[in-house]
């Protein structure tokens, strides 16, 4: 099944989306540019597996999908925290920060 | 819990909506296409090239769909779907066998629907009474004349009742019981049951009209009064509410209609048409006769949170203190507690659940031929399987599709066997012997359908997990390097181990029914001591007015001389009780001139006219018969049977000796002339040995219930409307109670056996003939596989004979493991039907043996037709076919 690498990742995409998603409602796209823009270039999104992890955390309950018309008169679907995601907003960013931590002492240390 | 139905409705909303779901998604990504493109083109790009930039930046489209499915988690459904729909492809690919498969399953499946159906009606249903499972039989249990489970006696019923306290409250009634109704139409015969007041309180049934009958009513009051059923209501007074307080006359006695039971209404399988309060006198409790005679079926309430076991032992008490109070008629006279259900299934559990085990080795039969059809298949895909394993195909997920098509073959065969077993719950019911089943209805509730979606969905797993497995077992490399011939080796293993099984469950199945067979065959070859054919047996129960014994007789003796004069009648003759009818009654007895302590009991006795034995060809053996002579005011005489003289008079002459009915004569016993001694009549049917009995001449006592048996060279039906115009003519206020050729009765008493051996029969016939196909179907793969062999084994010289003796010998081999393992599977299986067989023992060498050799015989054939068949293949054709 999946390795653990792959498992890092997909948190990561998830955190990142949830991060978003805390300043105010967006759309898929919007999503992938704000991850972009936030991290001045650095973390590209394979749009390929945004969609998919949307979908996860809908499902989860930490976000929460309507149809709303877009800042460009488009349909698009809009998605935004819930009171569940915020919670997990914070528990992943407190672990997150945990496992940074640990890494760079092993990087630092080694 | 608010996210889990959160993510429950998206999901559902996903599964039922999954076309507009795609929509949303296809909308959503369109949408992200065109801002990425738009922003492409804001940065400078031909518009052309944005749109791709903006494609590929995205990733495939269609993978991005895909994993949002697998997010979604409905993929496995719509995966189960696509399998299923495959399923059915593959399935119609191969009409023939497809459909071979399914008829198999559905006679397995059918026949356990059928069979289940009626144990769950009959075992696993409780008795349609409110509480049902407080409800217990009493009965009287009295080693010294070899009772268990008797009738009561009334005296002892209302001791009962009164004395235990564990019971909350005590019924009885009259088992069988039949009577005239005369006042509405014409005089017709019904079934009448006499019972205590309390008997539908303590059921718990209420009236659909009227009343039931009150507790005070066991006792005499001014008027009798009664409760008929739905169908007397219906039939006789054309469901008039005003039935319901009208009085009409039993047995020439008025009484009272206060109320009619619903139609439902029903205890064990009995067609009562009208409940008699039994109004005793209240006199008679204090009498001898009221403890001696016993006539009661005894049920009673256990009061809440009392249990069986401690009502039980409160009872005994009470029956331990009858005995000290009551010494001349409780002296050893126990009784027994048993739950209401227990005793109305008793007789027929066993057969049932024989038949249920053996329709549970028929299904694993089929099981085994149709999981044989699939592997043959998965075999012959082969190739496919791991191709697609090469192509990327996950494992399970081959392995989830081969399960699928069993699942789907199986839930085909499932439904086709349910509606097959519908028709044959039907076809049970209509077709079992009268009263052998103790309900009155075998619905297919809701337990046998679940039962049957459980069996359907086992089968399904059962046969196809070893060709699932097989499909997907086996590495590509594997099958590219051996080909064929490694596929062979592994699958010749599986087709063998179910030619074992087949054989082995199939022997049990022959040896049982075999035994049974055997069964049935000596009880139709028992003597039954009479000639039955040819005679007509007509009940006659004579109402107030022939009271007197005189009366009764006369009318008896015209009615026989009436008969007898009818064109093609040779004999006519009347019995208190005909051949095959039971024991009328019995008594203790007493023989002149032993010592007081030296009695004998339980003998039976019958009344007969003078005709009786010549008419019935009962051989006489000694002494004489009755004689018109032999009337009132003459001597008192009996003619005893073979049974007696032989228990009682070892050696000496019984002819001249004096019996008594009474344990201990006194002064007052009438004794009795011994003037004959007959053959052994089979009293209560063939299965029964005949008990030790003395006939006593109608003449000499009279009685109100007589049978006329009368014997025809012509056709026995045709009598019957000769006889009741006689009867008619004679008095036509009467009303035949029972018309039917002897010679039914006759067959009536082994009917149940009959009935239960032919189902067997049937099924192990069945299992028989799927095994042998089975053995058939395994073989003819192993020639076809072995084809090429034996053709350069004919091409080197080998002789016919030798090729298609090494398919036979394979065969051989596997027939003579299956016996062996079925031997000693039918041993052990047997002894648990020893019940059930008559003068057979459960190991009879004889039906073992034949058992086997027919099926070896059967299944060797079975082997030689494939071997014989791939051995005359052209060698060379053999050879190019590889």
């Amino acid at each position: 099944m999946a390795t653990p690498s792959t498992d890092v990742l997909r948190g990561t995409l998830d955190l990142l989306i949830l991060k978003t998603l805390a300043l105010e409602p967006m759309h898929g796209w919007g999503i992938s540019q704000r991850i972009e823009q936030f991290s001045r270039g650095v973390l590209e999104v394979n749009q390929g597996s945004l969609y998919p992890a949307l979908q996860r955390l809908e499902l989860k309950g930490a976000i929460d999908a309507e149809w709303r018309t877009s800042e460009h008169n488009r349909r698009a679907r809009y998605y935004r925290l819930t009171a569940a995601g915020r919670r997990a907003l914070g528990a992943e960013t407190e672990s997150w920060r945990r496992y940074v931590s640990a890494v760079s002492w092993i990087l630092e240390g080694a | 819990m608010s996210t889990f139905f959160r993510g429950l409705r998206t999901r559902l909303r996903a599964l039922v909506r999954r076309q507009a779901a795609a929509q949303e998604l296809d909308e959503e990504i369109r949408l992200h296409l065109e801002l990425e493109a738009e922003q492409n083109r804001r940065r400078g790009m031909p518009p052309d090239e944005a749109r791709r930039q903006a494609a590929i930046a995205f990733g495939g489209v269609d993978l991005a769909k895909e994993s949002h499915r697998d997010a979604l988690g409905i993929r496995w459904i719509e995966d189960s779907i696509a399998d299923a729909r495959f399923a059915l492809r593959t399935l119609t690919r191969n009409p023939v066998l497809s459909g071979a498969a399914i008829l198999t399953l559905a006679l397995g499946i059918g026949a356990n629907t059928a069979i289940f159906s009626v144990v769950n009606a009959v075992i696993l249903r409780p008795l349609p009474f409110p509480h049902a499972d407080r409800l217990v039989m009493l009965s009287e249990d009295n080693p010294e004349k070899g009772w268990h489970r008797e009738t009561a006696a009334p005296a002892n019923y209302v001791d009962w009742k009164e004395r235990v306290h564990a019971f909350a409250d005590v019924a009885a009634y009259e088992p069988g019981g039949g009577a005239t109704l005369t006042g509405v139409g014409e005089p017709q015969r019904i079934r009448l049951r006499g019972v205590t007041g309390n008997y539908f309180t303590v059921l718990g049934v209420r009236p659909a009209l009227g009343r039931v009958l009150a507790p005070e009513e066991t006792w005499k009051s001014a008027t009798p009064v009664a409760v008929i059923s739905d169908r007397m209501w219906r039939d006789g007074f054309g469901a008039d509410p005003a039935a319901v307080g009208r009085s009409v006359s039993i047995n020439g006695a008025l009484t009272e209609i206060v109320g009619v039971m619903p139609a439902g209404f029903t205890y064990a399988a009995d067609t009562v048409d009208v409940w008699r309060a039994v109004g005793w006198e209240s006199s008679s409790r204090s009498q001898v006769f009221f403890r001696r005679a016993h006539w009661l079926r005894v049920v009673a309430r256990l009061k809440p949170g009392v249990t069986p076991e401690a009502a039980d032992a409160e009872f005994q008490t009470v029956v331990r203190q009858l005995q000290a109070e009551y010494p001349v008629t409780n002296r050893v006279m126990g009784a027994d507690l048993v739950p209401l259900h227990e005793f109305l299934v008793g007789d027929v559990r066993t057969p049932l659940l024989l038949l249920q085990v053996a329709v549970g080795l028929l299904l694993l039969i089929a099981c085994a031929n149709v999981g044989n059809i699939l592997l043959v298949q998965a075999v012959g895909r082969e190739r496919e399987a791991s191709l697609r394993l090469t192509l990327g195909a996950n494992r399970a997920r081959l392995v989830r599709q081969a399960l699928t098509e069993s699942l789907v073959l199986s839930a085909l065969g499932g439904v086709a066997g349910f509606t097959l077993g519908w028709w044959g719950t039907r076809l049970f019911a209509a077709l079992q012997p009268n009263g052998m089943l103790p309900v009155a209805s075998v619905p297919m509730d809701l337990r046998v359908l679940a039962a049957m979606v459980v069996l359907t969905t086992a089968t399904g797993l059962l046969f196809g997990i070893a060709p699932a497995l097989w499909s997907a077992r086996r590495t590509p490399a594997e099958v590219l390097r051996e080909g064929d011939r490694g596929a062979s080796g592994r699958a010749r293993r599986w087709g063998d181990a179910l030619v074992v099984g087949e054989l082995a469950l199939a022997l049990v199945l022959t040896v049982g029914a075999g035994l049974l067979l055997q069964s049935v065959r000596r009880l139709e070859q028992v003597n039954p001591g009479v000639d039955a054919r040819g005679v007509l047996a007509v009940g006659i129960g004579l109402p107030a007015g022939y009271d007197s014994a005189s009366q009764q007789i006369a009318f008896f003796d015209a009615l026989r001389d009436n008969v007898r004069a009818l064109p093609g009648v040779t004999d006519a003759a009347v019995a208190l009780v005909p051949p095959f009818g039971g024991v009328g009654y019995t008594s203790d007895f007493h023989i002149a001139g032993r010592p007081a302590n030296d009695y004998g009991t339980e003998i039976g006795r019958d009344y007969v006219s003078p005709e009786y034995f010549a008419a019935l060809r009962v051989p006489l053996l000694a002494g004489r018969r009755f004689t018109a002579a032999d009337r009132m005011g003459a001597v008192p005489v009996v003619v005893i049977n073979q049974a007696l003289a032989r228990k009682y008079f070892h050696g000496e002459d019984p002819v001249g000796q004096r019996i008594t009915f009474d344990k201990i004569p006194d002064s007052t016993s009438v004794w009795r002339t011994i003037i004959g001694v007959v053959g052994d009549v089979r009293q209560q049917g063939l299965a029964s040995e005949s008990l030790i009995e003395a006939y006593e001449a109608f003449a000499q006592n009279g009685n109100s219930y007589m049978t006329l048996m009368a014997r025809t060279g012509g056709d026995v039906p045709a009598l019957a409307s000769s006889v009741r115009r006689v009867v008619a003519r004679l008095d036509p206020t009467l009303a035949l109670a029972q018309v039917q050729p002897l010679e039914r009765m006759e067959q009536r008493s082994i009917a149940s056996q009959r009935f239960i051996m032919l189902l067997l029969v049937v099924f192990a016939g069945t299992g028989f003939l799927l095994a042998v196909v089975g053995v058939y179907a395994v073989m003819a793969q192993l020639g076809r596989r072995r084809t090429r062999e034996m053709g350069i084994r004919l091409a080197l010289g080998a002789r016919m004979g030798e090729v298609q003796w090494l398919v036979v010998r394979h065969g051989l081999r596997l027939v003579i493991v299956g016996l062996a393992i079925g031997l000693a599977g039918a041993l052990a299986a047997t002894r648990a039907i020893r019940a059930l067989l008559f003068e057979i023992t459960p190991g009879d060498p004889v039906t073992f043996l034949s058992g086997c050799v027919l099926l070896a015989f059967t299944a060797l054939v079975a082997s030689w037709l494939p071997a014989a068949r791939a051995s005359r293949a052209d060698p060379a054709g053999a050879l190019r076919a590889e």
